[in-house]
């Protein structure tokens, strides 16, 4: 099987101006957050530097004692897990629906997405009023519930996009040959969109992860994290809260860094990359979206 | 089991018996442990959910206040923003989830009338008469004879200025002043900025102003058109919305005079910063944070409780404590006898200090915020034209 | 295409017939989430942005009226929409234009691994909170902040630079900052799909790099840029975060506007802000399918 993606040949100096260009958005978008790890190491209870021989971490000390930011992280993850676990399927199975479908093609896209842009807030006021009607309890349920809806069109979208590639013609083949439609989904189109359905979860655990205008409304006793970080923002933080941005950012290099060794550590020259690549390496690489069905050769 | 199919780099999505097995038990208990409520949220048979905003809020040490009022109390952040406490509590689900409210004062009326707060019985609250008597005369805690807030939380504001950079003011003048252009910053909002200009405009610039705190059409006119040809002008660095914000200004020196909330200067000096709170000469913004009696507390037979906790708040630790971690008062003299009683948890000297600091302030010229003027919607109206200004 | 079309023609007779045509079982779920969950609340803030501002209880009483819609216009709201959408518009393109190289690397001028680095790069930034992330960048452009201390200290300028915060310049910024990825996704998975054989054939056939990107990839990869585009004008119209923090002296979007308007519970004003919004987004939505195509450009490609 090929596992070389299509691949752009490019003189050196297009190469570093693209290369450049990724360098510029990866630096923007890691600015803050780096600036937020080496502010955690400041003692001190103003955001800010310090040089490193004054760095402490005195805050991440006193994160693990932070109850309030971790019973808010709790719930968050809760919250997200619920929304991409729901959302996932829904999305990929109204993509399908789409591609399916006949005339009424347009209308279902435009449907889909026009939801997206109620403001947030409006949402949750609307949804929280009629749970109230419902008699439903406001918890961290009600809260996933306006995240699928708010995630469900990121995941249509997504969804829609890696079934590209899965061609008619394919599950053609496949009913031909005596498939049931969840056959031919099962071993035909699910493979080749494994990508889009990670990162369709991804997208909709991050965007739960991250909202705070629905889950005003929404929420039971315990607050969300962005909530949480909110109130605290307004009205007088502890640099837990930096801290804790800190440690995610650190896990999360600390483990893609474990499974870069790992999986340098084990692959061999070249043709080495089929057998010798570990499990946790194949994890990492679920994602990649190069995988394409034993169909085409 | 399901063949699996090999192909080459990655393992198809087919699983195994053991891997969906293993994944629905991980799903199940993560459903578990949401619908079982985290912990914490737990009733208990004497809790209070208290849903404040976190200016009140006193962390780990509720268990303390446990301790000395035998109250269980649950906090809550509401975001400090009045406007979505408000509609949560008449559209949305606030009632059911919490007991007691603490934010800013003047939406006691509108919420009595649409019956989602009860009024307290201040029979059933010892330490109420301990309340200093300008803080328990604030005109919008009562309604048709009933007490529906208790102030929590009172201070004068002005402004906070940087010494090196402007040395001593005593005006709000500084911030309108043209030479300090760009180095300035106000509150975005009009229910503080508004009263701050009023002031000056009404004892500096002898405006005829009447109340500074409840502006008439034309007063409010006069007081937002200085306001957007100051913008216009470029006088302002930005305008700040909420603790960190403001707290940064100050400490960045993105600022060098900024309206605001007397804690920043503690936070600013905190890093080091030559900050002091202004003594304007045209006087001081009053405000307090107040609690409100939530109607479904009282439906769910919590309303005894609820009062426990009211009076626990005046009983001198929570003062005593909330002084000491934010440099807020809490209106009464209990405070000072409580440190009197405890002087190794807190210095007497320091708790009288604050507590005569706020005193002195309140003896002088002082104007109340109110989120509720008469005409405060037309003052949001007239804010979104600064905005766009 | 000739299972799709045998499909078509043969009409169910009974309901489980019904329910087993593909298109509505599988629209099912997201039917029933979108409209349980979204319209129903919609329809009942459209209703209510019909109702008046009741001054006795400071809620709303059915008393129909269109006094909400006109102070959408008389009362300096409809700026506050113009800006917005130019603002969302404006990130939303520079995020596409600078998402696009990003993605062409990642997609086609990688091996999986270093793919696979990139993207979860790309992604790790956002488990942090949005939030501090834009407050941070205060620090970063602030008048003691890193950029002015280099510059002043290296010696570009002699005073700090006023307009990096506190302006159009640092809200921007902000937002690509924090939207990019939502663009470099969509794209990076429709460029990893672009078959081998196409380019290669382009390759072949005497075609620069320059050439095969422009006829060859950007057609191929248009759903994914034009996902991207959507998904980073959708994030950045809806927030309130960036322009709060990052902005001049009260600068506003709708998601400000409707919180200061709630604020002084002027509900119907509220509801008819974001009826307003709903409405005029799905009318832009319908011209660009109208005129773009939007809709076809998802449906089969390659075919």
């Amino acid at each position: 099987m090929n596992i070389n993606a299509a691949t752009l040949e490019a003189s050196t100096g297009t190469r570093a101006l693209f290369l450049g260009l990724l360098a510029l958005g990866l630096v923007l978008i890691y600015a803050p957050a780096v600036y937020l790890l080496l502010a955690s190491f400041n003692p001190g209870m103003q955001l800010g530097l310090v040089p490193p021989t004054e760095f402490s971490l005195s805050w991440y000390r006193a994160l693990l004692g932070d109850n309030k930011l971790l019973f808010a992280l709790t719930e968050s993850i809760v919250v997200g897990l619920a929304t991409a676990i729901i959302a996932t399927p829904i999305g990929l199975s109204a993509a399908l629906a789409f591609r399916v479908m006949g005339a009424r093609r347009g209308t279902f896209f435009l449907f889909i997405l026009f939801v997206m842009f109620v403001p947030g807030t409006i949402q949750g006021l609307g949804l929280s009023v009629i749970f109230k009607e419902l008699s439903i309890r406001p918890s961290w349920v009600t809260v996933a519930a306006a995240h699928v809806l708010w995630a469900l069109p990121f995941a249509f979208t997504v969804s829609l996009v890696s079934l590209a590639v899965v061609r008619p013609n394919m599950i053609a083949a496949a009913r031909d040959l005596g498939a049931s439609y969840w056959r031919a989904f099962i071993d035909v189109t699910l493979p080749l969109v494994r990508g889009g359905v990670i990162s369709s979860f991804v997208f909709a655990f991050l965007l739960s992860f991250n909202e705070y205008a629905r889950a005003y409304y929404l929420v039971g006793r315990q607050n969300t994290l962005p909530l949480t970080m909110f109130g605290a923002m307004n009205s007088g933080a502890s640099p837990t809260i930096y801290a804790l941005s800190g440690a995610v950012l650190i896990i999360s290099f600390a483990l893609v860094g474990a499974l870069m060794i790992v999986g340098y550590r084990h692959a061999g020259p070249g043709g080495g990359w089929k057998k010798s690549t570990p499990a946790s390496w194949k994890l990492l690489m679920l994602w990649r979206p190069n995988a394409r069905s034993p169909l085409l050769k | 089991m399901k063949e699996r199919v090999e192909l080459g780099s990655s393992t198809a999505l087919a699983l195994t018996r053991r891997q969906l097995l293993q994944r629905t038990t991980l799903g199940a208990g993560a459903l578990a442990i949401g619908a079982l409520g985290l912990p914490g949220t737990l009733r208990a048979a004497r809790q209070i959910n208290f849903w404040a905003s976190a200016t009140l809020d006193i962390g780990n040490d509720w268990q303390a206040f446990t301790k000395e009022t035998g109250v269980d109390v649950a906090f809550t952040d509401n975001g400090n923003d009045p406007g979505p406490v408000v509609a949560k509590l008449a559209a949305g689900n606030a009632n059911d989830i919490y007991d007691v409210g603490g934010l800013q004062g003047g939406s006691e009326k509108e919420l009595a009338k649409q019956g989602l707060i009860a009024p307290w019985d201040t029979s059933k609250i010892p330490n109420y008469g301990t309340i200093w008597q300008w803080a328990k005369d604030i005109p919008y805690l009562s309604y048709q004879g009933k007490i529906y807030g208790i102030p929590a939380v009172i201070n004068a504001d002005s402004m906070i200025a940087l010494q090196d950079k402007v040395g001593k003011v005593d005006s709000y003048g500084v911030v309108f002043d043209p030479k300090l252009k760009g180095k300035v910053a106000m509150e975005d909002a009009w229910i503080n900025s508004t009263v701050f200009t009023a002031i000056y405009l009404k004892n500096s610039e002898n405006e005829k102003i009447a109340e500074p705190g409840n502006l008439t059409r034309d007063e409010l006119g006069l007081v937002m058109e200085f306001l957007i040809k100051k913008k216009k002008d470029g006088q302002f660095r930005t305008f700040w919305n909420g603790w960190e914000q403001g707290v940064q200004l100050v400490a960045n020196q993105e600022v060098w005079v900024m309206t605001g909330w007397e804690p920043i200067v503690y936070a600013a000096r905190e890093r080091g910063i030559n900050a002091y709170y202004a003594v304007p000469k045209e006087g001081y913004e009053g405000w307090a944070n107040n609690t409100i009696l939530l109607k479904g507390a009282v439906d769910r037979g919590l309303s005894d409780t609820a009062h426990v906790f009211a009076n626990g708040m005046l009983a001198g630790y929570y003062g005593c404590k909330l002084g000491t971690m934010r440099g807020y008062v809490v209106p009464t003299d209990n405070n000072g006898k409580y440190a009197g009683t405890h002087p190794d948890a807190f210095d007497p000297a320091k708790v009288k200090a604050l507590a005569d600091h706020v005193k002195d302030k309140f003896a002088g010229k002082v104007y109340w915020q109110n989120t509720r003027p008469d005409n405060f919607q037309l003052y949001e109206e007239w804010w979104q034209k600064l905005r766009n200004a | 295409m000739v299972a799709e079309a045998s499909e078509r023609l043969v009409r169910p007779q009974t309901l489980a017939g019904w329910l087993c045509r593909p298109a509505l079982a599988l629209s099912l779920p997201a039917m029933a989430v979108l409209v349980g969950l979204g319209l129903a609340p919609l329809a009942l803030i459209a209703i209510w942005s019909f109702w008046s501002f009741d001054p006795a209880t400071y809620w709303i009483k059915p008393e129909l009226t269109f006094a909400a819609y006109r102070a959408l216009f008389e009362t300096g709201r409809f700026p506050v929409f113009v800006r917005t959408i130019g603002l969302a518009g404006v990130t939303a393109v520079f995020c596409t234009i600078l998402a696009f190289p990003a993605a062409a690397v990642i997609g086609l001028m990688s091996g999986p691994r270093r793919a696979a680095i990139l993207v979860v790069l790309f992604t790790i930034p956002f488990f942090t909170s949005a939030l501090i992330r834009s407050f941070a960048w205060r620090l970063v452009l602030g008048r003691t902040g890193i950029v002015n201390e280099v510059l002043v200290a290296v010696g570009v300028v002699d005073q700090p630079i006023e307009w990096l915060l506190f302006s159009n310049f640092a809200v921007a910024i902000g937002m690509i900052a924090a939207y990019l990825p939502f663009a470099v996704m969509p794209m990076v998975l429709v460029l990893a799909r672009i078959e081998p054989s196409v380019i290669r054939a382009s390759g072949d056939l005497g075609a620069g790099f320059w050439t095969t990107l422009r006829r060859i990839v950007l057609p191929l990869s248009l759903p994914g840029v034009i996902a991207g585009f959507l998904f980073v004008f959708v994030v950045a119209l809806g927030t309130s975060t960036e322009i709060q923090l990052l902005g001049g002296a009260g600068d506003s979007s709708i998601a400000i506007m409707i919180n200061d308007v709630m604020r002084v519970v002027n509900f119907p004003l509220a509801f008819a802000i974001a009826t307003s919004v709903v409405v005029l987004m799905s009318v832009l939505i319908l011209l660009a399918n109208r005129w773009l195509g939007l809709s076809r450009m998802f449906e089969d490609l390659g075919t």
